[in-house]
């Protein structure tokens, strides 16, 4: 099988060539897309390869998603198959971590691949947000080394931790959006607060950005008028507004129905089909993360039980991790 | 509480300066909080020129009845009754907003964005602070003049020529330095108590009541502790 594309190039035409290449689409469309993309009237949000395949005929949306799955699925396949080289975006060593007397961390040993989606499943209390919060610095272990990049996250400045951070994005599971800021101005804020992005070239970018989650023209409304669904949305769209390295989502999809948790993984998988961002999700959606996920980490009692590429954890014999996956209420797991 | 205050202090002093932030937490401070320091300090100098008249004049110097009114309000009731009724108004609301930042992980996310939640949230609302109680301590002091007029002139008989005569000999620059100084003071415990409070709010809504209640609770005692070692020092 042949290599996904170069991470580090995410480009429509590259897009567009692997959904020729999976035969999604014809040469003719694909030219008469590209010709449009490159057309100086054609700017903004709708100017994505996928949208305008759609705008032309040439795609049905449900056509345009079942196309962006089948080459996710062949790019897990791959990844399955073709561990990652390259060193690790972040890694911890080690690291132990006591909250209220209770060993949360204990001794955890992780890699987080690159242009990868990286899932860290495991049960409830079992330390996946406090590990979350240790990749990104909002925490510091009571042991043991963290590092990103291979620079060792405990010794690093206020000054250069801030730096660093600005690299990542994290989704938390509650959006944690600012309420006294509508829509636009939440997604804005990052582009505002951190980068020297001046104001006319802001607008594009948090439209386009809205317009991927599906939400655009909601942009005057308020975080408390809107669902759910809709706040985790705004979150993802401000998380990718900065076009991070690294997005980490604390459960994306918690607390959402069926149908909106799929749209979120879908967008996700978008997301990452265009951008080859590093993800870390967490996330009890199993199975379903075993679909989106090209790596996958399982943490339990403080430590990670298992790692490894999706399908090998899935077909995993160890009675914890099947027991987990598979829901059972007899196992190793006590059920409270 | 000292290492946030002085980490505080030292971002106020670092751009980039975020002006808007300042000008509403001005606005919410100060001109949000003027009607009901007008209403305090009209009814403070009221009474204070009712009980003043009736002590006073069981000594034949009803004549004192001003500068005693004006001296009360300019050094010691101005400062205090805006320092309470601001921690109040101000300081709780001050308080339960950063403390619901806290536990929806506003401020988190602020960090992970590499904006300095100190120098995005604390730094305009001390500056406010620091801007907004003198102001509005003069405001109080002016209206709690008034309202001892309304009611030595107006109600008791008094002349208007002796209220305000007594006012103009007896009150010193000296006295209105100490009233603004004891103001800008009783700011900085204000918005240092209570930003701090709130923004290491935990567990919960129960967590947020409990940082606003001692954030009220711890400003107000600091307000009349400090008060008293203020006077002592600047008499």
């Amino acid at each position: 099988m042949a290599p996904p594309p170069s991470p580090d190039h995410p480009s429509p035409q590259l897009l567009g060539q692997r959904f020729l290449k999976a035969g999604c689409i014809t040469q003719p469309q694909l030219d008469d897309a590209l010709a449009a993309q490159s057309s100086p009237l054609s700017t903004g949000p709708d100017n994505l390869i996928g949208r305008i395949l759609v705008r032309l005929g040439y795609l049905s949306p449900p056509q345009l998603r079942a196309c962006l799955v089948e080459l996710f699925t062949e790019e897990c396949r791959y990844y399955r198959d073709h561990p990652p080289s390259s060193p690790p975006i972040l890694a911890m060593r080690n690291v132990e971590k006591r909250l209220d007397g209770r060993m949360v961390l204990n001794g955890i040993d992780l890699e987080i691949p690159r242009h990868c989606i990286t899932a860290i499943i495991g049960v409830s209390g079992g330390g996946k947000s406090v590990t979350l919060k240790h990749l990104i610095g909002l925490m510091r272990p009571d042991r043991g080394q963290i590092s990103i990049d291979g620079e060792n996250l405990q010794s690093l400045s206020a000054k250069k931790l801030q730096a660093v951070r600005r690299r990542f994005s994290l989704l938390f599971q509650g959006g944690a959006l600012f309420d006294s800021l509508n829509v636009y101005d939440n997604v804005a804020f990052p582009l505002r607060e951190t980068t020297p992005i001046p104001e006319h070239e802001i607008r594009p970018r948090v439209l386009q950005a809205l317009s991927e989650v599906n939400l655009a023209g909601m942009d005057a409304k308020f975080p408390d008028e809107l669902s759910g669904g809709m706040s985790k949305r705004v979150a993802l769209a401000r998380a990718l507004v900065t076009q991070p390295e690294v997005i980490l989502l604390d459960e994306p999809t918690a607390g959402l129905d069926p149908i909106i948790e799929n749209s979120i993984h879908h967008l996700i998988c978008d997301t990452f089909m265009r951008t080859k961002t590093t993800m870390v999700i967490i996330s009890h959606a199993v199975p379903a993360i075993f679909h989106w996920c090209h790596h996958v980490i399982v943490l339990h009692q403080g430590k990670v039980r298992a790692s490894g590429p999706a399908l090998a954890v899935w077909e995993s014999s160890d009675p914890v991790i099947r027991q987990f996956i598979h829901g059972e209420l007899d196992g190793p797991i006590r059920v409270l | 509480m000292f290492i946030f205050l002085l980490q505080t202090l030292l971002a106020s002093l670092t751009p980039p300066w975020r002006w808007r932030n300042l000008i509403k937490q001005i606005h919410f401070i100060g001109m949000r909080s003027l009607f009901v320091i007008a209403l305090t300090s009209i009814f403070a100098g009221m009474v204070l020129a009712l009980q003043g008249f009736y002590t006073l004049s069981r000594f034949g110097s009803e004549a004192l009845l001003g500068p005693a009114v004006a001296l009360s309000m300019i050094r010691e009731l101005g400062p205090v009754l805006s320092g309470l009724m601001i921690t109040g108004r101000a300081g709780s609301a001050m308080a339960a907003e950063l403390g619901i930042m806290r536990i929806r992980e506003q401020i988190d996310a602020l960090e992970v964005m590499g904006v300095p939640p100190i120098h995005f949230l604390a730094v305009p609302r001390f500056l406010a602070g620091i801007i907004v109680l003198p102001l509005l301590t003069s405001i109080f002091d002016v209206i709690g003049i008034l309202g001892g007029y309304l009611v030595a002139v107006q109600l008791l008989g008094l002349s208007s020529g002796t209220y305000f005569g007594g006012i103009e000999a007896a009150v010193a620059m000296h006295d209105i330095h100490t009233g603004l100084i004891k103001a800008l003071c009783f700011g900085i415990v204000i918005t240092w108590v209570c930003s701090f409070k709130g923004y290491f709010a935990r567990r919960g809504a129960e967590g947020v009541s409990h940082a606003t209640t001692s954030a009220v609770v711890l400003s107000s005692v600091l307000i009349l502790v400090s008060d008293y070692f203020l006077t002592a020092i600047m008499l």
